[in-house]
């Protein structure tokens, strides 16, 4: 299977050198509007450079098109891509607006092409863990949940992210991952009420999810923590609790004396280190269901009712309201 | 030196040991009586430290104390309250103060028109961890305060506590008050709007909630969230926790009140338990209860305090009626 890259930053790379290492799967091509990125990756995997989507398109042989654009420009190359026949794996969030999100799925469907979503905290093993003792019956019926994701604001490095019309804002861009997972493990949503709180380089929200199952869970997601980017979540049932927390899970701490040039006194790099990463584990089910023609474990529907819970914590803190689902957009 | 005669009355809210200990390594304390209408409760008590026992708690309050302690069932907290107004005794009552908000300002105002100090018992006000948590606060260490995610999870009581002609309500009413005080606190503004979700989920045929989840924003703008849920089991290893991320705009601070505790597994415990070693917070509010009361100083945590908190909670009921927010 032949596959390209479209967006050569951070998960652009990280895409590209996955394809690279994979047995049957070729990387044809690596494409960035700044070409120095697209070279970049390209001396990283072998694959060829191109600074243009329509040019990788002419001249590249690929099946499959990985999307890790900006959000604001996933419905544009999605649609772009399936009508020349393409698979598609497109970052999260699937699109900004649900409107976007079901074009992009229909337009997927009528060229009979694929369509995967990154939602890649369901391939993180902890967190597959929770649901899998959830499942086993260890905690009895889902009661409260809780899940927490914070780190720094991505806009102090990529200006795309301090604009809310291309990023969707912490909502729609981080809170979106712990939203999948808990209606991917408790459930159906029936109502959804939010808090937030936006300044420059932060961008704060509170958000409580109703299951049609009577459970409720509180989401945290914080854009401005400072501090090392950390996630924390549990599920407390009838007949057990399961925590996981990203901080007390590194297996490994790399603890270095400080070299001249540093003033900090210490540097301790804590990590949780496997054989395959999340991403990986991620791209070779996508890549699988793809050749099998198998359902995925997140499918486009899911990422689009990941993208309606966040537009709906969204409305909920804009009106002050709870928001009863399904959304009906503005 | 004169001593501090103080009765307490009923033990139906085990927190009334935990008080009755304190008060007792106190020199400057005398723990004269026990009233208690269910004398098993408190028989083993009265004999060790040879305590005068009353059925009926007025004929406890007919006796020559200044003070009195009451852990009764919610719902009496109001009517024992006015009472030992009437007769002149100070009060620190154990939370939710009371069950209504015209009940709580009848104690407020009996205490007042009599002279008397009534305190509500929000020892987590003496956590180390959260005093000194205000205080970088105040110094304007995280900048400006944004909002605030709490929890205050426990184990389901059983007992009283969940029936609701005796409690008042369940988690939501027992949990909210505790963090709430802590945020009002901290905050330093009044809540305005609340917006909450309640129900029986981890027991089967209880009558009242044993899940809740709160919500505030308070006049200054900050919200906040507040897990109030009896979701600890038997097998965890402990009774529950208060805990409190406070965010700003400049930083983040991460209160956990009872992560001072060692990992115990004991054969003899039969599971593994966290045992905390962090001070003992009901014996320094006992202590400031019993400062301010022998010095003529205002109480360190009103009636006013209280019901603030529990009323809050009696919106969380309102809002969870309507489906919506609802305003205070």
């Amino acid at each position: 299977m032949k596959v390209a890259v479209l967006g050569c930053g951070g998960l652009g790379r990280i895409h590209a050198s996955i394809y690279a290492g994979m047995q049957d799967v070729e990387l044809t091509g690596v494409c960035d509007i700044q070409q120095d990125l697209a070279d970049d990756a390209a001396r990283m995997t072998g694959a060829v450079a191109y600074s243009s989507f329509e040019e990788m398109l002419e001249k590249a042989e690929f099946d499959v098109i990985s999307i890790a654009l900006p959000s604001y420009l996933h419905k544009e190359y999605t649609m772009h891509a399936a009508k020349a026949g393409k698979h598609v794996i497109s970052e999260k969030p699937i699109a900004l607006n649900l409107e976007d999100a079901e074009q992009m799925i229909r337009c997927c469907e009528e060229n009979g092409v694929r369509l995967f979503v990154g939602h890649v905290v369901r391939f993180f093993p902890d967190y597959v863990n929770m649901k899998q003792s959830l499942d086993e019956g260890k905690l009895g019926r889902a009661c409260v949940a809780h899940a927490s994701r914070i780190g720094g604001h991505p806009g102090a490095t990529k200006a795309w992210y301090n604009e809310v019309e291309q990023s969707g804002g912490v909502m729609v861009d981080l809170m979106i991952h712990d939203l999948d997972f808990l209606r991917w493990s408790l459930g159906e949503v029936k109502t959804v009420y939010g808090l937030n709180r936006r300044e420059e380089l932060l961008d704060y929200a509170l958000v409580t999810l109703q299951f049609e199952s009577g459970a409720v869970a509180n989401v945290e997601a914080n854009w401005g923590f400072p501090g090392q980017f950390q996630t924390k979540s549990e599920i407390a049932g009838s007949e057990g609790i399961v925590m996981a927390n990203s901080l007390k899970s590194s297996s490994l701490q790399i603890h270095k004396a400080p070299s001249a040039s540093e003033t900090s006194a210490f540097v301790t790099v804590p990590e949780s280190p496997g054989f395959q990463s999340p991403y990986e584990l991620e791209l070779l089910h996508f890549i699988d269901c793809i050749r099998t023609g198998s359902e995925s474990i997140v499918t486009a529907r899911d990422a689009y009712k990941a993208l309606e819970l966040a537009l709906a914590a969204i409305e909920s803190a804009r009106t002050g309201r709870a928001i009863y689902l399904p959304l009906v957009q503005r | 030196m004169k001593k501090l005669r103080i009765g307490m009355i009923s033990f139906a809210h085990g927190h009334a040991f935990s008080y009755f200990n304190s008060l007792h390594a106190l020199p400057e304390v005398e723990v004269t009586g026990i009233a208690d209408s269910v004398p098993s409760r408190v028989e083993n008590l009265v004999r060790a430290h040879q305590l005068s026992y009353y059925e009926d708690y007025r004929q406890l309050l007919d006796t020559d104390i200044d003070a009195v302690v009451i852990c009764s069932e919610n719902v009496y907290h109001a009517e024992i309250t006015i009472e030992a107004a009437r007769r002149g005794k100070h009060v620190l009552c154990e939370k939710p103060l009371g069950i209504t908000k015209e009940s709580m300002e009848d104690m407020i105002a009996a205490c007042r028109d009599n002279n008397v100090q009534l305190m509500t018992a929000f020892p987590c006000r003496y956590l180390a961890a959260v005093i000194q948590a205000k205080k970088a606060v105040e110094r304007g260490e995280i900048g400006d305060i944004i909002a605030i995610k709490g929890t205050n999870r426990g184990s389901f009581p059983g007992g009283w506590f969940v029936e609701p002609e005796l409690s008042g309500g369940g988690a939501l009413l027992d949990h909210t008050v505790h963090v709430m005080d802590l945020m009002n606190w901290i905050i330093g503004s009044a809540v305005k709007e609340v917006y909450a979700y309640a129900a029986p989920l981890f027991q089967e045929n209880i009558e009242v909630e044993d899940a809740g989840m709160i919500h505030v924003k308070f006049a200054s703008g900050v919200f906040g969230v507040l897990d109030t849920s009896w979701s600890r089991n038997g097998t965890f290893p402990t009774w529950g926790d208060v805990t409190m991320e406070i965010v700003g705009t400049k930083g983040v601070i991460s209160v956990d009140g009872f992560a001072q505790k060692n990992e115990l597994y004991s054969k003899v415990n039969g599971k593994g338990t966290w045992e905390f070693w962090g001070d003992n917070m009901d014996a320094y509010m006992i202590q400031d209860f019993v400062d301010a009361i022998l010095s003529g100083e205002p109480v360190p945590i009103s009636g006013e305090d209280g019901l603030h908190s529990a009323n809050v909670a009696l919106a969380g009921y309102q809002s969870l009626k309507q489906g919506q927010p609802v305003q205070l």
